[in-house]
């Protein structure tokens, strides 16, 4: 009897250990954009004995499987408008954040989050924030991307134009040898519209920003500079006081006061405030409660609670000041048709999903700008693009695709530009359901990807690799932080110890 | 009493329509993605933001009253309002599509420049080298895709020869005041000739990349159904009246050879008033077919519901007219 027993004892202990020593299968999903990007990650996980399937979908339908939580491992990419991981690294990696597709969760993570959303000073922040990272890379809730180079292009003749990380393509300085217009293939087939309160993407206010100006506005590299804000100071946690720069006028001859900022803010902040429809920009303005007039050049914002002065200052870049007894005088409808800005060219006439024709404001209060004439194109092509650059029907083009920088390249009159991209590229992995409960195997997966040749083959080097999603560009990235290196043994090991033999 | 009859089909139309945008509605709500999440992208928004926009939207109510709500919206002649742009679906639709009509048109003209002669003639020369060779010619204008022909047209016209514009529909400084959407006739109406010949030139690339296509199916056609008509007894007795050989292939074989081509034509010609997505992408030409695809993409259900039933109304007008040109290529046909 007692022999019987231990046979059993063998017997079952074998069984368990064949289980146990399993391989490590998953289906990796992606779309359209980056199913190549996911073939070669697949085949490279094959080599360390990871059996991975590659399925392809539609972005909308996938997006909301994952959110069910029934996928397990899957390509996204979130951007980022403020250079600030308050918008990146906040809504993905919070416990049940807006953008957690991976389901992670670290008290300690949040906490540093949570200081970093609320503390007005930096330094604190910064430290909130190195922590997040140190956290993030070795919990591994996703396998980590890289962030893309934002490619554009212009004809050797344009000068004083550069690409910015924020696709804002200011025309103010540009000039073209030889002519008094510049043309921009723009990357998308249409703008949303010409009210400055009613959209949200980064094209409508590419061509926005050529015709309003903010309170301040960004550099290139993304440092803030004053626009029509001369300066600005924090009067306490929830509060901060701007001054406006005299003498500044809309295209309509009237002056900008500070009547005119209230109001851009107000329609923004109150629900149904445009035309009975709300605004979708108020999130962007963080806990904002009102902003009200000091005197003609001075206003206050006033927050509910504490709000670090540079995610404000940040924000305030995307917010385009309107004219209020303009907008008051035509309404919404008539504004959309004949937008009046106080920026450096006005609307000429067009149609948001053709072309935009806008000439310079000769009053502008920086002093006019160089060329008499700016269009933006819409040109969804990227290939129609670069044609359309090379006829020199165009001279500046947006969004290269990396695999057409080498014909640009060889054609003559042609540079192409980069500026630092804001977009994270990932793979997410649902750390809620096994086999990525386990650290040891999202940590193995970090390691067995050869990132180096797939963004060389892929991307042509227009990549750059993060070592967790914090973006480079943004307030308080840990640069000594490096990405886990390609170490397929130790990735081998990982796994062994997890209980996937790899065999 | 043809009048009558166009005028009972149109009005049997209505019921098609409603149906198609019934099944339209149902299915899109089927359809995984919420536009709101969509709309607002890559943001750090509250859980209450969100759930104000929905409310807003009418998208936090249950489908049968949001069916509700837009058959009350339909039985008042409105459309309703577009999800993401915020514009109403009439207006949005109404911009589209003169430009895709535009092209339909002239890519119909390329298309029959090329199909009749060269059907014809290959069915007057069948078994020649020329029929052969326009036998693989259509071949391979139907097997070309549309997004390669169409970037390989520009390569040649525009980037190599400087011929022909890239895209778009006129330059910009050629640009001329939107009066009825019909760049051609808006640019008459301006009085602008320049701006006339610019319009057209912008036209011919997207349209020869559609209407060499359009002409491969349609040559086929006019050639096999040719053949048969000139084979037929009464071409026989017109050429035995001493009849001129070209009046016999023009007036005899040729009109009771078109019905068949007319049919395939008009189903060609309903497609394209749909809009074509991939053309009019590459040529940068603001139509319907970008319009549709990327409402469906963003789940912007209210603009694919006004679509879908101006495509229903489409296909049954286009069927009436090609039965109407029916009753005049061959009058014993009655409507």
């Amino acid at each position: 009897m007692r022999r019987w027993k231990w046979l059993g004892i063998i017997v079952l202990a074998l069984l368990v250990g064949v289980a146990s020593a399993k391989k490590l299968s998953f289906v990796l999903d992606t779309t359209d954009n980056r199913a190549d990007e996911a073939q070669a990650i697949a085949s490279q996980l094959q080599q360390i004995g990871v059996d991975v399937q590659v399925r392809v979908w539609k972005s909308g339908v996938l997006l909301d499987a994952i959110k069910a939580g029934s996928r397990q491992a899957y390509t996204t990419d979130w951007g980022s408008a403020y250079f600030d991981p308050f918008d990146l690294g906040v809504p993905k990696l919070t416990t049940g954040g807006r953008g957690n597709y991976s389901f992670y969760g670290n008290a300690q993570v949040d906490e540093d989050f949570q200081i970093a959303s609320t503390t007005t000073s930096d330094a604190p922040r910064a430290a909130a924030y190195k922590d997040a990272q140190q956290q993030i890379f070795s919990d591994a809730p996703w396998i980590f991307g890289y962030v893309l180079k934002n490619i554009e292009a212009s004809s050797s003749a344009v000068q004083g134009w550069e690409p910015a990380a924020d696709n804002s393509e200011s025309m103010v300085d540009a000039s073209v040898q030889g002519g008094n217009a510049i043309v921009m293939g723009m990357r998308t087939d249409q703008i949303v519209t010409f009210d400055p309160a009613m959209y949200r993407d980064r094209d409508t206010e590419a061509v926005l920003r050529n015709m309003f100006d903010s309170l301040v506005t960004h550099t290139p590299s993304g440092d803030v500079v004053p626009q029509l804000a001369t300066s600005w100071s924090k009067v306490d946690d929830r509060t901060f006081d701007f001054t406006l720069h005299g003498g500044v006028t809309f295209q309509n001859g009237d002056p900008l006061t500070a009547d005119d900022v209230v109001y851009t803010f107000h329609r923004i902040l109150t629900p149904g405030a445009v035309n009975g429809d709300t605004s979708p920009r108020a999130g962007l303005l963080g806990p904002l409660d009102h902003v009200e007039k000091l005197d003609a050049t001075h206003v206050r914002f006033v927050y509910k609670d504490p709000f670090p002065e540079s995610l404000l200052l940040q924000a305030l870049v995307h917010f385009q000041i309107v004219p209020q007894a303009y907008m008051e005088k035509v309404g919404v409808e008539g504004f959309k048709k004949a937008p009046i800005g106080s920026g450096p060219f006005k609307f000429d006439r067009g149609s948001l999903d053709a072309q935009i024709v806008l000439t310079r404001y000769d009053n502008y209060w920086a002093g006019p700008a160089k060329v008499q004439q700016v269009v933006f194109r819409m040109m969804p092509e990227p290939s129609t693009r670069v044609a359309a650059l090379l006829s020199g029907e165009v001279q500046i083009i947006q969004a290269v695709p990396p695999d057409l920088v080498g014909r640009l390249q060889s054609a003559p009159n042609v540079d192409v530009k980069t500026a630092e991209g804001t977009r994270a590229y990932q793979i997410e992995l649902n750390n809620k359901v096994a086999p990525f409960d386990d650290v040891r195997v999202r940590q193995a997966l970090n390691l067995a990807v050869d990132w180096g040749s797939i963004l060389d083959n892929i991307y042509h080097g227009y990549a750059q690799r993060l070592p967790t999603a914090f973006l480079p560009s943004g307030f308080g990235y840990d640069a000594s932080l490096e990405p886990y290196p390609y170490d397929p043994a130790r990735a081998k090991e990982l796994l062994q110890q997890a209980g996937y033999d790899g065999q | 009493m043809r009048l009558l009859k166009i005028l009972q089909r149109l009005l049997a139309a209505l019921p098609v329509a409603l149906g198609v945008a019934v099944l339209a509605f149902l299915f899109l709500r089927f359809l995984p993605g919420d536009p709101v999440e969509i709309m607002l992208g890559d943001t750090q928004v509250s859980k209450q933001q969100i759930a104000e926009l929905r409310h807003q939207l009418n998208l936090d109510q249950p489908i049968g009253a949001q069916l509700v709500h837009f058959f009350g919206q339909l039985s008042h002649g409105q459309l309703g309002t577009s999800i993401v742009k915020n514009e109403a679906v009439a207006s949005l639709i109404g911009n589209a599509l003169p430009a895709t009509i535009e092209l339909t048109f002239a890519t119909v003209l390329v298309a029959l420049l090329i199909a009749l002669p060269v059907g014809v003639l290959s069915a007057i020369y069948q078994g020649t080298w020329l029929d052969r060779a326009v036998l693989s010619g259509a071949l391979l204008g139907i097997s070309m895709p549309s997004f390669w022909f169409g970037l390989l047209l520009i390569l040649l016209f525009a980037v190599e020869a400087h011929l022909l514009p890239t895209s778009g529909r006129i330059s910009s400084t050629l640009l001329v005041d939107k009066r009825t959407g019909f760049m051609l006739i808006d640019t008459l109406l301006a009085g602008d000739l320049r701006a006339f010949g610019d319009a057209v030139r912008h036209l011919v690339l997207p349209a020869l990349t559609l209407g060499v296509v359009f002409a491969a199916v349609l040559a086929r056609v006019v050639r096999s159904s040719m053949i048969e008509a000139l084979h037929r007894q009464y071409v026989t007795t017109a050429r035995a009246k001493g009849v001129r050989e070209a009046a016999v292939i023009v007036k005899h074989a040729l009109r009771n050879a078109l019905i068949p081509a007319v049919t395939v034509a008009g189903l060609q010609v309903g497609e394209l008033l749909g809009g074509n997505m991939i053309v009019e992408t590459i040529f940068a030409w603001p139509g319907v077919g970008r319009l549709v695809v990327n409402s469906i993409f963003a789940r912007d259900y209210v603009v694919v519901q006004g679509a879908v039933m101006l495509y229903a109304i489409t296909y049954v007008g286009v069927n009436l007219l090609v039965d109407v040109i029916y009753t005049f290529l061959n009058p014993r046909i009655v409507l």
